[in-house]
């Protein structure tokens, strides 16, 4: 027997203890091969480096390799997966936002779930019952599950409460409203160590932009309507949850409606904040800074889900300084939401994938990434949002109430074509923004051209 | 010397018989061979890298292909569509007005630069000035419009701060599509001014300075001797540094993306931006490529043209 490195040594035991920790109920559905499989996994290694190397005690002889993939938005990312995909790079296992579920579904890119979560129900009852059937209905298309929520975020309100007492306001009960909000926005303008902040802050984006608006003034970018299917699931694993009835199998958006009464009247609203002042000019290249702006006390009023939580703790805001509200009433309170998960690339190691993608399900496999340590997103499991994983937020619970309690918040529209409607969204919303030309005639000329996009697409 | 032919003739005798003679023309044979040889792996990365790429693009512009179907023959739907797409008229359009802001820039103040830091040309300071106006174009591009979008936001920005110190209104940098594309060039123009500057100094350095003299004792003097004399024997470098940036800056990308993602509206979105989008966002392979072929004609078109002009106004010695 030839004697163990050092280092060698030091790898057998920490795969061991991992190995040791993990849950017994995890079980590996294919059976262990002799072969040696290399499994390309999008994540960056310093979120899933502990869990990477928990699963070589799991499974020897598959390593799973990460690919660590950047970008602005949801939408960027899932362009550069696709340019790997082109060049002949894939990665077995990817990482999909709302924004690329139904791309990579809808492409015939990612595998359909449903015979392998019938077939091992009893293993993954456990996951389900800690997941609310909103996330995983996002994750449905056309009566398929593709992928088993990971990590979600809906659009809520963040405030600022140093600013806030400043200008001699309470935080808002979850019923507040639109005007609630627009006497918020005024008061807190024009405060802070140099009296120049903004009431309220916000990028744009297909998520967090001005999109919760058209939601809670009762629309949407695209109509939406509710596919049929999905029974398989919701009676097998959410039989007794009154959230899961009326469920389907996924959304559809079947035509663009940018330019209904609706939407005008919510990009007017936001084109208002930035004309009167109380909101600062919406700029692409500076989306990531204003966290930091929130955080130095300029911006009174940001939307955000659980991930700023992590943001804020990085930017060294001091705790009783900040914390979270529901996004403001108007014709309604539906919240907006995107969800994050991993799927499998169809034609690649599908079983070696499943296998992990099963096993990552676990609470203690979750643990273990880097991005619910510091929190950075709002975890799918119920049970790990907790008032530890959001400290110094003393409404921590809205995070997954969204959800929960609120059981309309919706997906963000994100049909096959999303990067494209993307792109869209947000060149229109910049003129308006800008104030060079109306919300009317920039959601006319936004119509035309997502009803060309629909047309290329039919 | 007939002993090292004899050795030589010993050790050719795997050589086919054409090449392996002592003759004049088995000797030139030789030195094609190897001249060939010494090619070779140039031509292979030429072929492979750059010829190949460019015949896959033009063969693409004829194809409709979204990577996850086979390619489909269009002939010529996809050029056909790109001349009625007005976002793609647009795109050139501001590739164009950009690349002429950030080339008359450039040049401008490229050549002022050489002509005052040659007159250190004997001097530590020269060392100083030549690193400093280099060092930004060490930096990484997306870095600089990252940077500059940060310094040039409406109501965070450092530069609307000072304008306001001194009593100047914000200026929407890069959210008014009057202004967004003078600021974008800019940023392109301090990122890339000192590669321009080293190009132009290595000309003024050149300059006949016995012609330079002779100038000065007949009595022209500032502008004068610089219009009259300085430029038409910089015109050389002229010529070689602009079409070097109009080359490079029709295929403006790292600032106008990292700054405004052509925004607002596609007011600074540039033709590389598009061939861009339309490839990797909408998933048009095909269309993409027949943007950028037609880009490609348009630089070749370009240069060609400045060559052309080139002949009236370039003083070679």
């Amino acid at each position: 027997m030839s004697a163990l490195s050092r280092r060698e040594m030091l790898q057998a035991s920490a795969a061991t203890m991992a190995a040791a920790a993990l849950p017994a109920s995890v079980t590996l559905a294919s059976a262990p091969s002799q072969d040696n499989i290399t499994l390309r996994l999008q994540a960056d290694p310093r979120d899933y480096q502990e869990v990477i190397d928990a699963y070589a005690g799991v499974a020897p002889n598959v390593s799973v390799e990460p690919v660590s993939v950047t970008g602005i938005d949801h939408a960027e990312v899932a362009t550069k997966i696709l340019a790997s995909l082109a060049a002949g790079t894939p990665v077995d296992i990817g990482f999909a936002a709302t924004e690329a579920t139904q791309l990579y579904a809808g492409e015939g890119l990612a595998m359909g779930m449903k015979d392998r979560l019938l077939d091992q129900a009893d293993d993954l009852m456990e996951y389900f019952s800690d997941v609310s059937p909103v996330l995983v209905e996002t994750d449905f298309y056309e009566g398929d599950l593709y992928q088993l929520p990971r990590d979600f975020n809906a659009a809520n309100m963040w405030l600022n409460t140093k600013l806030l007492g400043e200008a001699g306001l309470e935080l808002p009960g979850e019923d507040w409203t639109k005007d609630d909000f627009n006497e918020y926005a005024r008061a807190l303008t024009g405060l802070g160590p140099e009296g120049d902040s903004f009431g309220f802050a916000w990028n744009n984006g297909l998520w967090g932009g001005w999109l919760p608006w058209i939601f809670v003034n009762g629309s949407n970018l695209l109509s939406e309507e509710r596919v049929g299917g999905g029974e398989w699931l919701w009676d097998t694993f959410y039989a007794d949850d009154p959230n899961a009835e009326g469920r389907g199998g996924g959304f559809r958006w079947p035509e663009p409606q940018a330019n209904n009464a609706a939407n005008v009247e919510a990009l007017e609203h936001v084109v208002a904040l930035t004309r009167d002042g109380h909101a600062p000019s919406v700029e692409r290249g500076f989306a990531e800074n204003l966290s930091g702006f929130f955080a130095a006390d300029k911006i009174g009023m940001y939307p955000g889900g659980g991930f700023f939580t992590g943001f804020l703790q990085d930017a060294g805001m001091e705790p009783g300084t900040y914390d979270a509200q529901f996004w403001p009433r108007w014709q309604s309170q539906r919240h907006q939401l995107g969800v994050g998960a991993l799927w499998i690339l169809i034609g690649g190691s599908e079983d070696a994938a499943w296998d992990f993608v099963k096993w990552h399900t676990g609470r203690d496999v979750m643990e273990m990434i880097g991005f619910f340590r510091v929190t950075r997103t709002t975890p799918a499991r119920r049970s790990m949002c907790t008032a530890e994983r959001f400290p110094n937020v003393s409404n921590w619970n809205i995070f997954y109430d969204t959800v929960d309690a609120r059981p309309d918040t919706g997906p963000i529209p994100a049909p096959v074509f999303s990067i494209e409607l993307t792109n869209i969204f947000t060149r229109y919303t910049e003129v308006a923004v800008s104030l060079e030309q109306s919300p009317q005639d920039t959601l006319d000329a936004m119509q035309r051209e997502l009803e060309d996009l629909y047309a290329r697409n039919a | 010397m007939a002993s090292e032919a004899t050795l030589g003739s010993g050790r050719r005798n795997w050589l086919p018989a054409w090449l392996a003679g002592d003759t004049v023309q088995g000797i030139r044979r030789q030195r094609m061979v190897l001249g060939v040889l010494f090619l070779l792996p140039t031509l292979i990365g030429l072929i492979l890298f750059v010829l190949g790429p460019i015949v896959v693009a033009v063969a693409m512009g004829f194809m409709k292909w979204n990577v996850f179907r086979p390619p489909e023959f269009v002939a010529l739907k996809n050029f056909a569509r790109l001349f009625r797409h007005d976002l793609v008229g647009n795109s050139f359009g501001n590739t164009f007005v950009m690349m002429a802001m950030t080339v008359g820039m450039l040049e401008v103040f490229a050549i002022a630069l050489a002509l005052s830091v040659h007159r250190f040309a004997r001097s530590r300071l020269a060392y100083f000035f030549r690193t400093v106006w280099f060092l930004p174009v060490l930096l990484s591009g997306v870095s600089v419009a990252v940077t500059l979008s940060y310094m040039f936001h409406t109501d965070f920005g450092v530069v609307n701060y000072y304008l306001g110190v001194l009593g100047i209104d914000k200026v929407p940098w890069l959210v008014s599509s009057d202004v967004v594309r003078f600021s974008v060039s800019l940023a392109t123009v301090w990122r890339n001014l000192g590669f321009t500057f080293i190009i132009y100094l290595g000309g003024v350095s050149a300059l006949p300075q016995e012609i330079l003299e002779a100038a000065t004792v007949d009595g022209a003097r500032g502008l004068k001797r610089l219009w009259l004399i300085t430029l038409p024997l910089l015109s050389p470098t002229i010529l070689f540094a602009t079409v070097i940036d109009v080359i490079r800056l029709l295929q403006f990308f790292d600032e106008p993306y990292v700054m405004t993602r052509g925004g607002p509206g596609d007011s600074s979105r540039t033709a590389v931006m598009m061939v861009y989008d339309t490839a990797f966002a909408n998933l048009e392979f095909g269309y993409a490529s027949s943007i950028s072929v037609v880009l490609f004609l348009i630089i070749l078109a370009v240069t060609g043209f400045q060559f052309l002009l080139s002949k009236r106004w370039v003083f070679y010695q």
